[in-house]
């Protein structure tokens, strides 16, 4: 029996699901004791949670509107992108073999000059004095003029769940759980 | 009909040619050097460099290295630390790093663990071969508090620190699964999670140099000098009296802050804490500054002495706007005293002075956590009840 994930059944749980997936689920929960026991679970949780809303320190309400608004936010960006490209779309048309040639002519004068493609974390920035230190997403980077070392963070590992501290003695430290070895680990990088 | 032609030549050309130079060269074991020494604890089982490789970036090279290496712990006492100091001499002279596994690691006699280093330098010019990046063994930290190494960069203290604060989390949710049961301790895991996502964040960059701090071009304002405030906990072995650093903007230069040792006993380390408040009132966890650094700090009972860094602190947002800075508050964070004892805060002064809704999650937290989002609570008293 194929059980459903558990982001569907925490969905489900909060009455979260769309009706034709909490039709499906609610037929699976019909006759998988396992899942019915971890959609209680989930629903014990919540009520925990809306618990915890009344403790003071913790503005989950204000969170909750925070998130929302986001969410209201990215989706009118996203309107206002389609829209335009509705509109641009016939004036792309018009120009498509100028356009095509022209980044094709870019994309060969870069690959001369920079020689090759660099999906690399790296940045090349103008050489500066000193030895700066600095978080990144990737890691933590110390650059000296045009010399570069990174410690990077394990790639298994979100960049969120990182937490980067500094010392003003010159050194910045990233800490995460590392998925690939199951021990929480510091980076530390140090600049002398 | 015939822009489509020549714009397929041109795209033929442009991918043969990228093609021709994205050519990767990997690297094997030679590009690392791996020192352990012969009394080391722990042995070396193996080394994989699977996917290492240097790239041609204009005029520079750039190596990515990615190092596994699994040790076993060769003694019979239980391993709770360890710190690898990783070395790129050639390409960034002046820097180091240091790759840490603190407590809650728990190695017993015989066991594996794997240590992932990874690295990326950036040099001009191309590689001359021979290795490139170094990896000594600088300290392993047993259970009960022995420590071996060479301590290049600090780690018996830093170990000792992460333990005594490992310990006292430890204690600290162990006492709420006695008192409260496992419903109580999931709800005192859920208080930490959501303080963990609220907290606020800042990004800090830091400069070690001479001179006057630069404004960001973003915020104006001309440097002055801001004095601090001050947290005490009544438990702590030293006191701040009085501080300050230069102020421009988004960038805080040159801390100086004076400390009295309260104890009978001398004290050769103390860290002070310096959290930083915003225009808006919200306040984050800049640095640390510690109170000895090249040369070592001694402070007897009684006396003061200052705590003083030659660096600069830029701080910008999640998106990289740069955070002016309003205020600045400090307290003592750590102390070692000469006879290698280490003092932190306790989980009650913490939570008393509201520390908690700022500072990142001790290591043994963050592990709890992790251990309660990804295997939930039932593994969470396991791994509580273990010892």
């Amino acid at each position: 029996m194929k059980h459903p994930g558990e982001a569907t059944l925490a969905l489900y749980a909060g009455q979260d699901l769309g009706p034709l997936a909490r039709w499906r689920t609610r037929r699976h929960l019909a006759r998988c004791a396992r899942c019915r026991e971890e959609v209680a679970e989930f629903s014990a949780l919540r009520t925990e949670m809306s618990d915890l809303a009344e403790l003071p320190g913790i503005s989950w309400n204000r969170l909750a509107a925070e998130m929302k608004a986001n969410i209201h936010l990215g989706l009118a960006a996203g309107e206002c992108v389609r829209d335009m490209r509705t509109t641009t779309q016939s004036v792309f048309s018009m120009f498509r073999a100028a356009v095509a040639v022209a980044s094709v002519t870019v994309l060969l004068a870069a690959g001369l000059l920079l020689e090759r493609p660099a999906p690399v974390p790296v940045t090349m920035v103008a050489a500066q004095p000193g030895i700066s230190l600095q978080p990144t997403r990737y890691g933590v980077e110390l650059r000296n003029g045009h010399q570069a070392f990174v410690l990077k963070n394990s790639p298994a590992v979100d960049y969120k769940d990182v937490t980067y501290s500094a010392g003003a003695q010159g050194s910045i430290g990233a800490r995460f759980v590392d998925r690939s070895t199951g021990y929480v680990t510091i980076n530390t990088v140090y600049a002398q | 009909m015939r822009s489509k032609w020549i714009s397929r030549i041109f795209g033929i050309g442009a991918t043969a040619l990228v093609t021709l130079y994205a050519q990767e060269t990997p690297l094997d074991q030679s590009s690392i050097k791996i020192n352990l020494p012969s009394d080391a604890p722990i042995a070396l089982v193996s080394a994989n460099m699977g996917g290492s490789n240097a790239q041609s970036r204009g005029s520079a090279t750039v190596l990515d290295l990615h190092m596994s290496l699994t040790f076993q712990n060769t003694t019979g006492n239980t391993i709770r630390g360890v710190t690898l100091l990783v070395v790129a001499q050639e390409v960034t002279p002046g820097g180091k790093g240091g790759v840490t596994l603190p407590a809650p690691l728990n190695v017993e006699p015989g066991q594996s663990f794997t240590m992932a280093v990874e690295t990326q330098l950036m040099r001009p010019g191309r590689t001359n071969g021979g290795p490139l990046v170094q990896v000594d063994l600088d300290g392993v930290l047993f259970k009960d508090l022995h420590f071996y190494g060479k301590n290049r960069l600090d780690s018996k203290r830093a170990l000792t620190a992460y333990e005594m604060e490992a310990q006292r989390d430890r204690q600290y949710y162990k006492q709420v699964l006695a008192e409260k049961g496992p419903g109580g301790l999931q709800q005192e895991m859920l208080v930490t999670i959501a303080r963990e996502v609220s907290r606020p964040r800042i990004n800090v960059a830091v400069r070690r140099h001479s001179g006057p701090a630069v404004s960001s071009a973003a915020v104006s304002g001309s440097e002055h000098l801001a004095q601090f405030a001050f947290l005490n906990f009544p438990d702590a072995p030293v006191e701040p009296i009085r501080g300050s650093a230069q102020i421009s903007g988004n960038e805080a230069r040159t801390p100086d802050i004076e400390i009295r040792n309260k104890t009978h006993n001398p004290i050769r380390y103390a860290e002070i804490g310096w959290i930083v408040r915003d225009p808006r009132g919200a306040e984050y966890l800049a640095a640390s500054v510690p109170a000895s650094g090249p040369s070592e700090l001694y402070l007897p009972p009684g006396r003061s002495a200052r705590v003083l860094q030659d660096s600069s602190l830029r701080f910008t947002g999640k998106s990289g706007e740069p955070v002016p800075i309003s205020g600045m508050t400090a307290f003592v964070s750590q102390v070692e005293f000469e006879n290698g004892k280490i003092w932190v805060p306790d989980r009650k002064s913490l939570q008393n002075l509201q520390l908690l809704r700022v500072l990142a999650p001790s290591t043994q937290e963050q592990w709890l956590m992790d251990l309660y989002k990804t295997k939930g609570l039932k593994a969470l008293v396991e791994e509580l009840n273990k010892f």
